[in-house]
């Protein structure tokens, strides 16, 4: 196929074309033109757009093409995905993603500076990602990104995939999942993010979720820990019941009293009574 | 002038000749040679050893071979003293000393790996240093934004 974008690429306008040449179409051509000219020329030369606004191949949410091309192909080679974290680093000015992007960053901006042909440069690129590639895959020693959850995440994912081929009764990633919850239980946690974290189908995972988790609904589950976690803090005696129902991540005080009370069949406030009263009392 | 270093270059083996020819010598020339050839072939050849232990140009406490070309040849260049900690992080693993270290380390190790021809090594290695010195000089200040201003 021939692929068309905007002229003077930097990073994902290279990226992108490495990835489709050597992951998903092996005769891809590239074409190179001014802005406002890609949709036009699309049609007259039947070429897939990418990586311009309003195309399917293009930015979304906070991620860049290169990252939909790596979803839409299903691509999981892990030296992709971490490419794909330093190009969004370095695409999106997030260098803070990866360690690599600043650099990555500083010598395309530098080689599409001193470089004016798109197809040099194209090929100059193709290069330098053939060189991410193998250092991604061979070379590196450890992983920089700043992160952390995501290549827990990928950490999970991995032990998913195994364990599906293994065919086994309790899959080692139902544990470390459950420590993830644990530990992010205050933040915004949704099966939604992580699913899409995993790569894994929202439905499938929300499915294979209560099975492992006391027949729990991921919803429920995270609930049942966030009230657990409360009644924790209220015993500490330490934290305001606003304070609590921020620290176990609920966004407001009146959901929290809700769901708390739906769990104890108490309102918090009456739960700290009660519990001050009976400590009170054995106190005496 | 000759110079001449070990075989199998990385960073600092790369970015030396790009300064070198850029800077202090345009006539230089550079040869690759296995490490226990380089003292050897340097007096064979009449040609400067760099890089390696025991020679004049070469690492110096925290520095490494490119900061002492920069010092002894008073290059000024803030560009040139910008690239300058970038190859001692990338070069000495110490990637805090520049954001920029680990990423020019990810890509010279991946050539590195790609390319087993010192020279064609040089050669690329030549383009991103070129890279490096015009960002550093012109367009460092620049963000990037994906959608066309």
């Amino acid at each position: 196929m021939k692929w068309i974008t905007r002229e003077q690429p930097k990073i994902d306008r290279i990226a992108c074309p490495w990835l489709i040449k050597n992951f998903v179409d092996t005769d891809a051509e590239f074409i190179y033109v001014p802005a406002d000219k890609v949709e036009e020329q699309a049609a007259i030369l039947n070429a897939i757009p990418f990586d311009v606004p309003g195309v399917e191949f293009s930015h979304y949410e906070d991620k860049c093409t290169f990252d939909y091309i790596v979803e839409k192909y299903k691509l999981t080679d892990p030296a992709l995905k971490t490419i794909a974290i330093i190009v969004r680093g370095a695409d999106t000015d997030r260098h803070d993603l990866a360690s690599q992007a600043s650099g990555l960053w500083a010598i395309s901006a530098g080689l599409s500076f001193n470089i004016k042909d798109d197809h040099e440069l194209l090929q100059k690129g193709m290069m330098l990602y053939d060189a991410l590639y193998s250092w991604a895959k061979y070379l590196q020693k450890e992983k920089h990104t700043n992160n952390p959850v995501d290549h827990i995440f990928i950490d999970v994912y991995n032990k998913f995939i195994k364990q599906k081929t293994a065919q086994k009764k309790t899959p080692a990633w139902v544990k470390e999942l459950k420590q993830i919850i644990q530990d992010q239980v205050d933040t915004n946690l949704s099966l939604t993010n992580i699913s899409k974290s995993l790569d894994i189908n929202p439905s499938y995972l929300s499915r294979e979720f209560s099975k492992y988790f006391d027949n729990l609904s991921f919803g429920e589950y995270i609930r049942k820990l966030r009230i657990e976690k409360a009644i924790e803090l209220i015993k500490e005696d330490k934290y305001s019941l606003t304070e609590i129902a921020y620290l176990t991540g609920f966004s407001d005080q009146s959901h929290f009293t809700r769901i708390f009370k739906q769990h104890t069949d108490k309102s918090p406030s009456a739960y700290k009574k009660e519990w001050i009263k009976s400590k009170a009392g054995t106190k005496s | 002038m000759k110079w001449i270093t070990r075989e199998r270059p990385k960073i600092d083996r790369i970015a030396c000749p790009w300064l070198i020819k850029n800077f202090v010598d345009p006539e230089a020339e550079f040869i690759y040679v296995p490490k226990e050839e380089v003292f050897i072939k340097a007096k064979a050849l009449d040609a400067i050893p760099y890089d390696i232990p025991g020679a004049e140009y070469t690492h110096e406490g925290d520095h490494c071979t490119f900061d002492y070309i920069i010092k002894k040849h008073n290059l000024t260049d803030p560009a040139i003293l910008q690239i300058a900690t970038i190859v001692r992080g990338a070069d000495t693993d110490s990637f805090h000393l520049a954001p920029q270290a680990a990423g020019l380390w990810a890509i010279s190790a991946g050539l590195s790996y790609n390319y087993k021809d010192d020279h064609e090594m040089l050669n690329i290695g030549m383009k991103i240093y070129d890279a490096l010195y015009s960002w550093a000089k012109y367009v460092q200040d620049e963000k990037h934004t994906w959608q066309t201003k």
